[in-house]
């Protein structure tokens, strides 16, 4: 039901830390902005292409990931080019392609595992100065993968319900339902969780 | 923090997930088709409140960025981030806390029906509609380049979709404080 967004390869990119990926986005994202003539624009999309279509990810698989964002692009940039200027819509199109394509190709490339154990590393000095636990990330993450199918299967279960006294399925009365069993949960996971000593508490403070 | 808030947060983290999983509804009035997820800001801030529900949708925004597809329509990736519409999605943040910070301030045990109601209502509108689009239009007036008053005239189409969204999500808010109060326990 949730598998990841990356493909298996051994591209440059692959082997780049993770760190490094997402350093790299942080600066594009800010530095293309700096930037408004083409000469840098165009360049810039080129590369972003280069490397989405070179990580491993089939042409079609790379195109259809890309369908949603392109829409949304596209609609605002027509709107743009209607109400600014056809030229400033044209600059906006190539540096938020550019800024897409790595993006995406940052995601094709990184693992989810990797990606939570390198914020779980990135939160390490808020850990030290007490404001975090770090290794809740990772707990927190796994909860969610490991209860998502059950609170989807709760909400199926609900919607039957509903069918079988022959009652439409509206939001309103599935939410409330759907909200209370899964949340009621709460005391007994954390109970278990506690009981396994998954989050040892720490000497130095919460005594 | 506690171990039992750690779970509510991952818990209704996994809820919106599965909100992104219900098929979006279309009515008649409103152009824009309804998705459960997009009820999520104004669910989490109304039931578990401001700190819980901010974490929960820190969570979240960490499945987006790490390549889950997470989002209504088995979108994520950071690509989805740096688009146009990122900015909602780092909002999202803001929008749920300024709906728990405002929730936990008005909505007291013992009041009528009508008052709590209105309560989580205030609550979702100024948190999920008020706050998040003070941070999502900005960000696509300034990728895309157009005028701030245009992107906010445009979004005025969003805006009856989303009363309606916080009346159903004042409403659900009321049932769960009834059938299973969390909001008052504060984090």
């Amino acid at each position: 039901m949730l598998n990841g967004l990356n493909v298996e390869g051994s591209t440059p990119l692959h082997r780049m830390s993770v760190r490094t990926k997402l350093a790299i986005l942080l600066v594009l994202g800010v530095a293309l902005y700096f930037f408004s003539s083409l000469f840098v624009l165009v360049p810039a999309f080129v590369l972003a292409a280069g490397i989405y279509f070179t990580t491993g990810l089939t042409v079609r698989d790379g195109l259809s990931r890309l369908k949603p964002v392109l829409f949304t692009i596209v609609i605002l940039l027509i709107a743009t080019a209607y109400l600014a200027s056809i030229r400033e819509a044209t600059e906006a199109f190539f540096r938020l392609m550019a800024l897409v394509l790595f993006a995406g190709a940052v995601t094709a490339t990184t693992t989810t595992g990797d990606f939570i154990d390198e914020i779980t590393r990135l939160l390490q000095p808020l850990d030290r100065l007490g404001l975090v636990r770090a290794a809740d990330v990772g707990l927190a993450f796994g909860l969610v993968l490991r209860f998502v199918p059950d609170i989807f299967n709760h909400y199926q279960a609900i919607r039957e319900a509903h069918r079988a006294r022959g009652l439409k399925v509206r939001p309103l009365t599935i939410l409330a339902p759907l909200i209370i069993l899964t949340l009621k949960d709460a005391d007994t996971i954390a109970m278990a969780i506690d009981a396994r000593g998954f989050r040892r508490p720490r000497s130095d403070r919460n005594r | 923090m506690t171990t039992r808030d750690l779970v509510l947060v991952a818990l209704f983290t996994a809820i919106i997930v599965v909100l992104g999983l219900i098929p979006p509804i279309t009515l008649g009035f409103i152009p824009v088709p309804i998705t459960a997820q997009s009820m999520g800001v104004m669910l989490a801030g109304c039931i578990i409140g401001a700190k819980r529900g901010a974490l929960a949708y820190v969570l979240f925004v960490l499945l987006v960025a790490a390549g889950l597809p997470v989002l209504s329509g088995g979108r994520g990736g950071l690509a989805i981030i740096q688009g146009p519409t990122g900015g909602f999605i780092l909002g999202w943040i803001v929008a749920t806390y300024v709906t728990g910070l405002i929730a936990e301030r008005l909505v007291k045990d013992g009041q009528n029906e009508i008052r709590q109601f209105a309560a989580f209502f205030i609550a979702s509108v100024v948190g999920g509609i008020v706050v998040l689009y003070a941070i999502g239009m900005p960000w696509v007036s300034m990728t895309t380049g157009a005028p701030l008053t245009d992107v906010a005239t445009g979004s005025l189409a969003f805006i009856p979709g989303d009363l309606l969204k916080a009346a159903i999500a004042a409403l659900a808010a009321r049932a769960v404080l009834i059938g299973y109060p969390l909001l008052p326990h504060r984090a």
